[in-house]
């Protein structure tokens, strides 16, 4: 299946990249990572134009985000709540909508490339929450300017060795996101600890 | 009461979140690590051709000119779109694994030349 995808990568050329990063910013479960890696590497021997392969998946990222947006807001808080359907996905849903609130900006620009399994939710919950488009766009095209030029990069810097691209690339950002993580946590720790130190310090008085 | 125990007793959640994302941050930098030395070896790197891949990605991976693939194939330069090596077997009238087999032991030909 996989490899059916890789092989219209050749073949379409831009077209194959834009498709998938279009679609997965919609999330559908298909592998856009991979694609652009592959896409990175054909482009380092020769076999597609750089620029174009950038374009395309830049392009195909850019309106598939606008394109969730979009369906958010038609659909309002009613769609919030059919979104909310599944367990498992009403967990994603309430993380994205808390952090896009609380965080705005930054949220939608993590969201597209270090979090990217969040980008989706955050961009149907961001239209359907009300969250203003002028607020949304400059942090959403950054953030899949990063995404693009990371995934081809590798792909480019790792021509010939796709399983190597996408290991390193994984391993990479999941090293990334988890000690992002990791340092949210401590701090909100720190901030826990400080409280309950004020909160003794006043009882004491 | 140390401020360990303190988080432990009032503030559970948050503290196992954190021991919890300090170990995948563990996880992914030891996958990391592993990966890169595993990469490193030249020995890992001629990846066995597949369907998807075009004559000009194999040559890279094996680290050949592509030219001296081309004419070892018999093929002619690329018009338009790169053929991939599921239909370069297809136009030949070939199976796919048969051609692959062929195609691995040139590569290994043209690799002990270099």
């Amino acid at each position: 299946m996989i490899d059916a995808l890789l092989a219209l990568v050749p073949v379409w050329g831009p077209w194959a990249v834009g498709l998938v990063t279009f679609l997965s910013c919609l999330a559908l479960p298909v592998p856009a990572s991979l694609v652009m890696l592959s896409a990175g590497g054909f482009a380092a021997v020769g076999d597609l134009s750089p620029l174009a392969v950038v374009a395309a998946a830049f392009l195909g990222a850019a309106l598939g985000d606008h394109a969730g947006y979009a369906l958010g807001r038609l659909g309002g808080p009613p769609f919030m709540t059919r979104l909310r359907g599944r367990p498992r996905r009403a967990a994603l849903v309430d993380r994205a909508v808390a952090v896009l609130h609380a965080r705005g900006g930054i949220a939608v620009f993590l969201s597209r490339w270090m979090f990217s399994p969040l980008g989706p939710w955050v961009n149907l919950a961001g239209g359907a929450t009300g969250f203003p488009w002028r607020r949304f766009v400059a942090p959403q095209l950054a953030g899949e300017m990063v995404w693009v030029a990371l995934y081809v990069g590798l792909g480019w810097a790792f021509a010939g060795n796709l399983q190597a691209a996408s290991d390193l690339a994984g391993s990479a950002l999941g090293f990334l996101a988890a000690g992002a993580m990791t340092i949210g946590l401590g701090l909100w720790l720190r901030a826990l600890l400080r409280q309950g130190r004020q909160r003794r310090r006043g009882e004491r008085a | 009461m140390t401020a360990l125990r303190r988080l432990w007793r009032h503030h559970r959640t948050a503290l196992v979140a954190f021991a919890l994302a300090a170990g995948l941050t563990l996880f992914f930098a030891i996958r990391f690590t592993v990966f890169t030395i595993y990469w490193a070896d030249p020995a890992h790197r001629d990846r066995a051709p597949e369907g998807w891949m075009t004559p000009g990605y194999v040559a890279r991976s094996w680290d050949i000119p592509r030219d001296a693939l081309q004419t070892a194939l018999g093929l002619p330069p690329p018009q338009g779109h790169p053929p991939t090596l599921r239909q370069i077997a297809r136009d030949r009238g070939q199976d796919l694994p048969d051609f692959l087999d062929a195609l691995t032991r040139t590569l290994e030909d043209l690799k002990d030349r270099q």
